[in-house]
């Protein structure tokens, strides 16, 4: 995998341009007030999440150690993958930087997988073998991908046989690009866009998908002659109640057929067919925040097969197998089994007060979302240093998350809300209406967000 | 968010077209150094044709501007839209004017 260096990078430029380098010196994050401490404090995961918590706790803590646990060396700016896939940015290389970009000085870099938790005894395993000790732990491991949970599915396949999925890679985002380029060229035919029966990272971008290929589709002059179904097993498009009445009423005029409570199955590449598996009102997949290994086992249910010329999968996703399997997961409630369990004001973990989660991995009614770790991170810093210090956590997260809701190529909608009153809106700024489509809002998303997310790393934002 | 998170940002969004902004920069100077050199005073000098020609060049990057954003006209829509779109328009009519009035006042003098 390569990454094109770019020309001149933000840490050149604030160190090239005098006045700039000045006000870094007045306006250095090294000047927040430090805490000192002899703890030691392992990171699991060097994603937006884990990373940003890098930087917040490396500037903020004097003493101790702080150990990142991440074997990857290439971070992926995720966010970005559904304007590869939908054919906007050209170059995929666009979306990674070397991680050692983004890791702090003064923190051990582990380069291994993480691979259990045993949070009894305060203990992280390594895939080497290795285990680490800790005083406080911060999960931070991001999402597993259950392509296998679907029948017949690998994301192998992504690019062939007119399958794509945005999620599954950043190459998987450029074959899934090609798919939709080969279905729009040949004139014609049926296109199945799909939901997953569990919470998602970036819930919009399944929608995002739908509406930017609809872009090509009307863009061709042809739209007439290309039928699109969304399957979705749930009875909702999307968390938010404006945004889902608003999706909805989008995909009627644009001629989608939306059918609820199907999930897909399993897939057919060589005969190019989808089976769809009828969840039914009383499954716990309707809820949208549950995820049952005994209902992908139940028989009997009733199931429809559908010829595709183009599918969209978006997998099952929880939490990795070894978190999974560790004590750190939830037990009881609609997480069970699936994410850890965490409170999600304070994001402290409800059983060992020392563990703190926050990102994609968390058990929370919405927040897989980069943005949501851009609310996180202050509070997991903050209340952390609490609880070192021997005092309540007392930072509370909203649930802040966002969507920039592309709803054609060329235009989009700043989605911001949060837990309280029914996923209410909570926007940034006053000159942007959470319900407008708008141009603005596009160019914050196409050039503005990418550069908010590296600062998000760097614990600046 | 702090003054070095908005500069972070900042630094980030335009590190891409740093050396194009600095070799922009640059060559403007460069420009009004020469003409300033050979008598020219952005006050005093009058070019109507730079003048127009800025304006038709502001007011083509309507439609242009959209279209570098992977977008179109028609999606201009909210106040906010317009706000940003009309500063855009009037950025380029600042850029294209001091351009073009140096260059008219140093064309003019060696014709």
């Amino acid at each position: 995998m390569s990454y094109r260096q770019v020309t001149l990078s933000r840490r050149q430029l604030l160190k090239t341009g005098a006045g700039l380098s000045a006000s870094t010196l007045f306006f250095s994050p090294l000047s927040a007030n430090t805490v000192d401490t002899q703890a030691h404090i392992v990171i699991m995961g060097g994603g937006a999440s884990g990373m940003a918590m890098a930087n917040r706790l490396a500037s903020r803590l004097r003493g101790g150690k702080i150990t990142l646990i991440e074997p990857r060396e290439t971070h992926h700016y995720q966010p970005g993958w559904t304007m590869v896939a939908s054919g906007v940015w050209n170059n995929p290389d666009k979306t990674m930087r070397p991680n050692a970009q983004f890791v702090p000085q003064g923190i051990t870099w582990v380069r291994e997988y993480a691979a259990g938790v045993d949070a009894e005894n305060r203990l992280v395993e390594l895939a080497n073998g290795e285990v680490l000790s800790y005083d406080y732990l911060i999960v931070a491991t991001g999402i597993q991908l259950n392509y296998h949970l679907i029948e017949g599915m690998s994301p192998d396949l992504v690019g062939q046989h007119g399958i794509g999925s945005v999620y599954a890679s950043i190459e998987a985002a450029s074959r899934t690009r090609q798919a939709i380029k080969t279905w729009v060229d040949s004139g014609g035919g049926k296109g199945i866009f799909t939901a997953a029966p569990t919470p998602v990272k970036c819930a919009g971008a399944p929608l995002k998908m739908t509406f930017t290929t609809l872009s090509h589709l009307e863009d061709s002059g042809r739209r007439e002659a290309f039928d699109v179904d969304y399957m979705t097993p749930g009875t909702g498009l999307f968390s938010q109640p404006w945004v889902d009445d608003f999706v909805r009423e989008r995909f009627t005029q644009q001629n989608v057929n939306i059918r609820h409570q199907f999930r897909l199955s399993a897939v057919d590449p060589q005969a190019k067919q989808a089976e769809f598996t009828f969840v039914g009102p009383e499954s716990e997949f309707t809820s949208h925040h549950e995820l049952r290994a005994a209902e992908y086992q139940r028989e009997g249910l009733s199931t429809v097969v559908s010829d595709y010329d183009f599918l969209h999968v978006v997998p099952p996703m929880s939490a990795h197998d070894f978190i999974k399997q560790s004590d750190l997961i939830a037990q009881e409630g609609p997480y069970r089994g699936e994410w850890i369990d965490v409170d999600i004001h304070t994001l402290q973990h409800k059983r060992y007060p020392e563990v703190f989660g926050i990102g994609d991995v968390i058990g929370a009614p919405i927040n897989k979302t980069a943005a949501s770790v851009k609310a996180q991170a202050p509070i997991v810093e903050e209340n952390l240093i609490a609880v070192m210090q021997g005092q309540e956590p007392p930072a509370r997260h909203r649930g802040y998350t966002s969507c920039p809701l592309i709803t054609g190529i060329g235009k989009a909608m700043l989605v911001e809300f949060g837990y309280e009153d029914d996923f209410a809106f909570m926007p940034s700024f006053p000159f942007i209406d959470p319900k407008d489509e708008s141009w603005a809002v596009w160019v914050m998303k196409d050039r503005m967000l990418q550069p908010a997310y590296y600062a998000v790393l760097e614990g600046q934002a | 968010m702090t003054f070095y998170g908005a500069l972070t940002i900042l630094m980030y969004a335009i590190a891409p077209y740093a050396w194009w902004l600095v070799a922009g920069a640059v060559f403007l100077v460069i420009l009004h150094i020469v003409a300033y050199l050979r008598g020219y005073q952005i006050t005093h000098y009058r070019c109507n044709g730079a003048l127009i020609v800025s304006g038709l060049v502001g007011l083509s990057a309507i439609a242009w501007i959209p279209m570098m954003t992977n977008s179109q006209l028609s999606y201009i829509a909210t106040a906010s839209d317009w706000v940003a779109l009309i500063s855009g328009v009037v950025g380029i009519f600042i850029l294209a004017y001091l351009l073009l009035h140096p260059a008219s006042y140093l064309v003019r003098e060696k014709t």
